[in-house]
């Protein structure tokens, strides 16, 4: 008998699970955060983890939560944050002077020096990514 | 006296975004969540081609590879 599709549920696929997503993750930021800065692995790495990501949110291959058709007004708000930081990076920049008045990712650099900061900022690119794709 | 701004600046940034995302989830907020947002500007297409899907996919490759890579 047949269901209309609206109707019909589809299983989570095995790999689809946090069980198996988030260790996959872990295991690819500890990689990536072995890699050291400017080098040709970190960023044939940085593409192919990126691509790979890519094609699977353009590609319909997994699942995706429902997005909402309109935003409420309270969206405004987003715009705080957004703006502070886009002032204070926009002027940053522009200046250009180096250490005096330094742009966000010239004072993350010595941070992500560290391989476990560095791992753990890979862990949180890649799952935001992966959450991206399944939106 | 200018890096203290600096780091300052940034660090109010990111204690707004984590403020508003809590407000966000809080039981009947109005204000959506980042990830209702971003799924809202992901629905954006024009004729067949997912714009807002390939730009906001765009930016955060571009981003991770900023940060990561170099």
């Amino acid at each position: 008998m047949d269901h209309p599709r609206e109707l019909t549920v589809e299983a989570p696929r095995a790999w689809d699970r946090p069980i198996v997503s988030v260790p996959v993750l872990v295991c690819l930021s500890l990689v990536g955060g072995q890699l050291p800065s400017f080098s040709a692995q970190a960023n044939l790495y940085t593409l192919g983890t990126g691509g790979a990501l890519i094609w699977i949110g353009l590609s319909n291959r997994v699942p995706r939560r429902a997005a909402p058709r309109r935003l409420p007004r309270g969206a405004v708000w987003w715009l705080l944050p957004v703006t502070v930081f886009g002032v204070f990076e926009g002027v940053t920049f522009v200046l250009a002077v180096g250490d005096e008045f330094p742009t966000f990712s010239r004072l993350a650099d010595p941070l992500l020096e560290d391989h476990l900061v560095r791992s753990a900022a890979w862990f949180g690119w890649l799952s935001a990514f992966w959450g991206l794709a399944r939106r | 006296m200018m890096r203290a701004l600096a780091i300052g600046g940034f660090l109010t940034a990111l204690l707004l975004f984590a403020a508003v995302e809590w407000a966000a989830r809080r039981e009947g907020s109005r204000i959506p969540s980042l990830a209702e947002v971003c799924a809202f500007v992901m629905r954006y297409e024009v004729g067949p081609v997912p714009v807002g899907r390939i730009g906001l996919f765009g930016f955060w490759w571009w981003l991770g590879w900023h940060f990561l890579a170099r």
